[in-house]
This record gives structure tokens, sequence and C-alpha cells, in this order.
């Protein structure tokens, strides 16, 4: 089954017959990164309502997903489109702390300074919805600026100004966390 | 290189991006530069902060609800009625949709050009005229056949109005009729919103500008009318 599937457009074409073991391959391949988007731009709280939104528009939209974009690409857009409309309509809740960084987080990679990954959620949480965006595809999640650009829905040189203040917005709010030595 | 041009840079070379004497030149000042560098430093430290947050996994819980909301959207679909589904042509993501805007600019075109060729040839017509006293005078054109081209062509603005006046009132009823299963505060804001559009219509002169505001009310009631579709690319 790994193999037949292993492919998006195999994939793709599984899900839409229905078929019930590829819709919960596509949903193990993706439910790390969506849930991940939408925790960090919505919050812990709403986090799993939303990403249960978004895979619902997957399964629902792949009928007409025409493949424009990379299966990837679609489904990081409708995380963003899905996690700011979120925001919009309920307003933003202030809940990130520590008790509510979840749940199963997986193994961190040893850091030079242990606090300065909930320093850096907590600051996350305080920057516009847009710049949380922006720093959780590139940095958070790696993905290259024409990634983004293709998710966001504007141009590459939009993406990388962006990027640039929201580090910046980012910088302040941390204060100093560089070697200085 | 400036502390203000190094610093715009910041992030590109950092990243990598920056190639060559652009890249060179960042270091060269950050070399001399204790601010900057104090700056690049912290940049470096979040840039790795952030690429180092732990991924997080989701709540075991969320495939069954991811299951659950399916088969409950799914029920729903197959209650819709057919009015419901016959939307889904004014979807902007739908290929009829792109197809019938692509036909609909196409006759646009059609009737500038058209309108284009007529007003230079009526220019061309009034400036040569004097000038040509000692010519013949041109067989006058078929005053009739003209007339009703000009007719046409000056009523063409007003027929795609009435065409997205139309499409508007049949999508005004479908989000009416949506508008049963929302909160009161949702209802409020569509009739502000569709107020305001209306509005912008009211407002505009008729052809491009009205246009531009009627396609601005079709979307947002596509939004409204299909709201759990809209977000589809």
């Amino acid at each position: 089954m790994s193999a037949q599937l292993s492919d998006d457009a195999q994939l793709i074409a599984a899900c839409r017959r229905g078929e019930a073991r590829a819709m919960e391959m596509l949903y193990h391949q993706f439910k790390r990164r969506v849930f991940g988007m939408a925790h960090r731009i919505v919050g812990a709280t709403d986090a799993e309502e939303v990403a249960q939104e978004v895979f619902v528009r997957v399964f629902r939209g792949l009928e007409r997903f025409r493949g424009d974009s990379a299966l990837s690409t679609w489904i990081y857009r409708l995380t963003v489109n899905a996690s700011l409309s979120h925001l919009a309509r309920r307003g933003r809740r202030q809940e990130v702390s520590d008790e509510n960084i979840p749940e199963q987080a997986a193994t961190p990679e040893p850091e030079r300074d242990p606090g300065l990954a909930a320093r850096i959620e907590a600051c996350l949480d305080k920057l516009p919805a847009g710049y949380r965006a922006i720093l959780v595809l590139h940095d958070v999640e790696g993905l290259s600026h024409e990634e983004c650009a293709a998710i966001l829905e504007c141009r590459v040189g939009t993406c990388k100004s962006q990027l640039h203040k929201a580090r910046a917005r980012m910088r302040e709010l941390l204060g100093p966390i560089g070697d200085r030595t | 290189m400036t502390c203000d041009k190094t610093r715009e840079q910041l992030t590109a070379y950092l990243d990598g991006e920056l190639e060559g004497d652009r890249g060179t030149a960042v270091r060269g000042h950050l070399r001399t530069c204790d601010a900057c560098r104090a700056m690049a430093s912290d940049e470096a430290a979040l840039r790795d902060g952030l690429r180092s947050l732990p991924p997080l996994d989701p709540p075991a819980s969320m495939w069954a609800g991811v299951q659950a909301r399916l088969a409950k959207e799914e029920v729903a679909e197959s209650e819709r009625p057919a009015w419901r589904r016959a939307l889904a042509r004014w979807m902007p993501s739908s290929p009829r949709f792109g197809i019938g805007m692509a036909f609909v600019a196409a006759v646009a075109g059609v009737v500038l050009v058209l309108h284009h060729k007529h007003e230079m040839k009526r220019d061309m017509v009034m400036t040569t005229l004097p000038h040509e006293t000692q010519a013949p005078a041109p067989a006058p054109a078929p005053a009739p056949s003209n007339a009703d081209v000009t007719a046409e062509i000056a009523a063409a603005p007003a027929k795609t109005s009435q065409d997205y006046a139309q499409a508007t009132k049949e999508l005004l009823a479908a989000a009416r009729t949506e508008s049963a299963t929302w909160s009161d505060d949702q209802k409020q804001a569509f009739d502000a919103k569709v107020g305001e559009l209306q509005a912008a219509i009211d407002g505009a002169a008729e052809g491009r500008a009205r246009h531009k505001a009627y396609r601005a009310m079709l979307r947002y009631l596509q939004g409204a009318a299909i709201r759990d579709e809209v977000a589809l690319r």
C-alpha cells in the first residue's frame, strides 16, 4: 500500500475514492506540520479545532484540487488561511504559557539557552498574526521563500521583507540573546 | 558600508542569500561595528532558536475528531439544496468560473476595441473634412446601422451591470438563506458589509468602476454563501 501511495497523485486519487487508509495516511503525513503551524499561530487552546477544520477542508476540497501547486503547499495555505480566519473571527486570546505548551512535544535538541525556546514561544504569541505566520513557515518549518510566497499568496520579495521585519520585532521583544563573546 | 544598509541586509546575509561582493561588504562591516555585530548575533540566535523549536505532536484524539467532522459535513452536504450546489459555478476556484470570466473579459475587450475604432473613425472624419473641400463628398454612412452600433456600444456597460446585478440578487438570496444558521453578530456584520458594498456600487460611475464594485460584492457573497469552501484553491 505504501509503495502504491508513494506520490501525491496516487495518494490524492485514493483519497478521492474515499479509501479510508489513504486518508489516514495523508493525515499522518501532514498532521504534525498542520497542528504545529496552527498551534503557533492561534495558540494551544484552539489549535486542535483549527487543525481539524483544515483536514476537513483538505478531504472535502481534494475533489477540486487541480494540482496547480504542490499538495503540501495547498495544505499549508489552507492551514495559514484557517488560522488567520480563526483569529479574525474570534479575536486573539492570550494563552501561550509554559503549561499550555503541549502535550507530546518531541524531544528537543540540546540548547545553549534552555529557557530560550519558551521565551521565543511567548514572544511569538505577542507578534501580529502576519509576522507570526511568516516566522512559523520560514524559520520554524524551514520552508523556502518561494514556498512561503506561494502559501501566503504574495511575492517572494514581500515575503523576505516581512521576514526581516518579523525578526526585527522578535529581537526587540526578546532583548539580547546572542553570543557576545 | 553604513549601519543602516547593513541592518537592511542582515536577514538575507544570515540566511546565506547575499552573494559575492554584497555578502563581503556586510561581513566587512560586521568585523568593525560592535553594534551591528551584536544585532547580527541576536538575529542568528533567534533564527537558530526558531529552527530548533520542537515539533508539536497533535493529540491522539485529533484523527477521530477529523473523521467525526467529516462525516457530519458529508451528511449535511447530501442534504444541501440544489441551489447551493449550483452556486459552485460562481466559485473563483471553479474552472467554469474562470472560463466564464475569460469570456466576459473577451467580450469586454471586443466592445472596447469596437468602441475605440468607432471613436478614431469619427475623429478622423471630423479632422479631415475641412481640408478636403475639393474632394467629392463621402457617401453618407447608413444612418440607421451606425446608430444601432453606437447604441449597442453605449449600452454594453449597462448590460454588464445588469448581469452583475442579477448575479448579486441570486447570491444575496442564497446568503440570506444560509444566514439562518449564523449568530446575530455574524448577521449584523453581514448586513453592514452588504450595505457598504451596495453603497459602493450605487456611488460608482457606470462602467468599469461599477463593475469593479459589483465584483467586490460578488466575491463577498460567495464567501458568505459558501463559507466552508471559500478558502479552497
